[in-house]
């Protein structure tokens, strides 16, 4: 039930990419009603395969690779809607949507390594994992507009307009969708790496501080909140900030993914199910 | 369906003959009234522009309506038409319909894609339907191009980008700030053509305009027309740091504007953007001062190069209308034709039948009492030859519309079934 659901994502999202490249490259003012249609029978077939998932587990289902993959792409896809509807950026598709392919794809290839443990079923853990996703799934947006900035900024500085130019939004958008979506993020991440803290100090039992995870985390936190302080304090706006952007995008790739091969409690591997 | 177009534009003919064939707008009504009213015109529009002139009209089947749109000129313009007759282009049915679409779509245009002769069609339209002048095939020609105009512009970038150096400023303008609402501009040396661009930035949104120039008189008295602020040229840099676009125009011999000025500014200005339009040859702006991040320069010749490359990016979007068009062309005629011939059709059906029925009734007593089955089988047998002579008359009626010769098929079949007219 689940696989089929998610396969079946997997090709509505990108039979709604491959139907958005039309519309950016004759440049419409908005995506057609087929590539709109593609993408939300996509998310509802995943929300299908995490309802399902979340049944069969009796928790949220992110405990591993695949199925924590699965979820971050099907919230990249309910971001991407949720911006497209305010702001009507046909391209912003194929800069957000791809990611949401791949990782829709790497964990529907990736072999369940399902396990249970109860202690996931806490609240404080609920709270961490739900924040630092959704401050992913916004700070992934800072990166998207920060690109987005750099590229059209270059086109403006080069004057020699070319396809971008005329598809991407102005950089005062891009710098607006930049700034309110750090906005988001950085209190959700802020929130998940206490909550984190909170739980792993009742819960796991020695030097928990060293985690790699949780060092890298720490990173990355301080990069955004170079990256907001900047804006307050200095007005730090521009391509400086997208730099910024990108970088602390960088390290949040390094945490997710890279750590988790290293770090023991983070670790996605059934060791975990251990822990008391 | 018997279309005729006959017209002049500003490849044909030059201004002098555009200008002498030229019907105001106020008199339009008036002579596609007289137009129809000529023998053998059915319908008639008029579309009077300072690129074109044409005549449309759509006439009887036998009539050729060329001679009588000639007079209908000569008589209004009260001219020997005989000496301009080789600026002339004449259309006839499907090219009519296809000319009609693209001169709504601004592909005919000596700007392509530029906006207004969609706004023009539309008025000769009206104008020929409060004169009478459109109730059939050519209302609902000129129907379909006003709406295949519409889909051209929404499914395709052909009117998009900027093509004067003014308007490109205005879309750059946007490009940085998105929306101009609230802006503030400097119109530093007045000109005409920042006087221009400043008009456009205006109606685009911006809402605040400080101009200095060095004879600050002159700032008085273009301030005055914009109803924006005079600055003298000696305070000019106390309020730069004001304007999110800046227009340069001076005719100082070297540049005013540099590099650690613009710097200040930005700083003072917490990085937002500044955008420098420097029209002034010898230029204004320091170049250097593009290098800075949230600052942007575009002197004359960037802002021509944005117009080469969106003229570029019209051409390139024209090709994609054109395909638009060829198939609207194809749909518009196959329509057009299954019009016209479904009474001819109707009429050979019905004739058919009745000699079917007279005949089934002719021989009811010789057949005897029938099964309900079998009633039912001579029912679908004579049907069915019915059908089958049918089949081909109807294919040639349906294929054939549009081409010369489909007039005399249709005499034809009307003579050889005996359908009364």
């Amino acid at each position: 039930m689940h696989d089929a659901c998610v396969w079946t994502a997997l090709v509505f999202y990108g039979l709604g990419i491959l139907l958005i490249v039309p519309s950016v490259k004759r440049r419409r003012p908005s995506l057609t009603p087929a590539s709109l249609g593609a993408l939300g029978l996509g998310l509802l077939a995943h929300a299908g395969a995490l309802a399902a998932e979340a049944a069969r587990m009796h928790r949220l289902p992110v405990t591993d690779v695949r199925s924590a993959l699965s979820f971050y792409a099907f919230l990249v896809t309910l971001a991407f809607f949720f911006v497209y509807l305010r702001y009507r950026i046909v391209s912003l598709g194929l800069f957000m949507l791809p990611l949401v392919f791949l990782l829709t794809l790497i964990s529907v290839l990736h072999p369940g390594g399902s396990f249970d443990s109860s202690a996931f079923r806490g609240g404080w853990l609920l709270v961490h994992i739900s924040s630092i996703f959704l401050g992913y799934t916004a700070l992934f947006l800072t990166f998207v507009a920060a690109l987005m900035y750099l590229i059209q900024e270059h086109e403006l500085k080069s004057k020699q307009p070319r396809g971008f130019y005329y598809r991407l939004p102005s950089l005062e958008v891009c710098d607006e969708i930049h700034y309110r979506s750090l906005l988001l993020g950085l209190p959700l991440l802020s929130l998940g790496i206490l909550t984190g803290f909170v739980w792993a100090s009742r819960t796991w039992k020695g030097p928990w501080e060293l985690d790699p995870k949780i060092l890298a985390s720490l990173v990355t936190w301080v990069i955004y909140l170079v990256l907001f302080s900047t804006r307050v304090s200095g007005g730090w706006r521009g391509r400086r900030a997208a730099y910024i952007a990108i970088f602390g995008f960088g390290a949040i790739l390094v945490t997710f993914m890279g750590i988790s091969l290293l770090s023991g409690q983070h670790g996605y591997f059934p060791k975990l199910g251990e822990m008391p | 369906m018997n279309l005729t177009l006959l017209g002049i534009n500003h490849r044909t003919a030059p201004v002098e003959v555009r200008e002498k064939m030229n019907i105001p707008e106020a008199r339009l009504a008036e002579a596609v009234s007289d137009l129809v009213h000529r023998a053998g015109i059915r319908e008639g529009m008029i579309l009077s522009t300072c690129n074109r002139v044409e005549v449309v009209t759509s006439a009887d089947d036998e009539v050729d309506a060329e001679p009588i749109i000639r007079r209908f000129l000569a008589d209004h313009h009260h001219c020997d038409l005989t000496q301009f007759a080789h600026f002339f282009y004449r259309l006839r049915q499907q090219d009519v319909v296809r000319h009609l679409f693209r001169v709504a779509s601004s592909l005919d245009s000596m700007i392509l894609g530029e906006p207004q002769i969609l706004g023009q069609m539309k008025q000769a339209y009206a104008a020929a339907r409060l004169a009478g002048g459109l109730s059939g095939t050519l209302n609902e020609v000129v129907n379909q191009a006003l709406g295949v105009a519409r889909r051209v512009r929404r499914e395709t970038a052909l009117g998009s980008a900027a093509v004067s150096v003014s308007y490109a400023a205005v879309e750059l303008a946007k490009k940085i700030f998105g929306n101009l609402d609230g802006k503030t501009i400097f119109v530093v040396g007045a000109g005409k053509m920042s006087e221009l661009a400043a008009k456009h930035l205006l109606r685009s949104g911006a809402s605040t305009i400080l101009v200095s120039n060095r004879t600050y008189e002159r700032a008085v008295e273009l301030a005055a027309v914009f109803q924006g602020t005079p600055v003298r040229f000696e305070e000019l840099f106390d309020h730069l740091g004001q304007a999110d676009i800046v227009i340069s125009s001076t005719g100082a011999p070297h540049t005013i504007i540099g590099k650690n000025q613009v710097e200040k500014i930005l700083a003072a200005r917490r990085n937002h953007p500044v955008f420098f339009v420097d029209i002034a040859v010898p230029r204004d702006v320091d170049p250097a001062v593009n290098e800075l991040d949230n600052a942007f320069v575009y002197d004359i010749d960037d802002l021509e190069h944005v117009v080469e490359a969106n003229k570029k990016q019209r051409e390139h979007e024209a090709v994609r209308a054109e395909e638009i068009i060829q198939t609207e062309v194809h749909k518009t005629m196959n329509r057009l034709a299954s019009h016209e011939v479904v009474p001819t059709i109707v009429a050979l059906e019905e004739r058919l039948n009745r000699i079917r029925a007279s005949e089934m009734e002719h021989y009811q007593g010789r057949l005897g009492s029938l099964t309900p089955e079998q009633r039912q089988a001579v029912e679908a047998l004579t049907r069915g030859i019915m059908n089958k002579i049918l089949h081909g008359p109807i294919t040639e009626l349906k294929n054939g519309v549009g081409e010369p010769e489909h007039v005399t098929l249709v005499r034809l079949i009307h003579k050889i079934f005996g359908l009364g007219d």
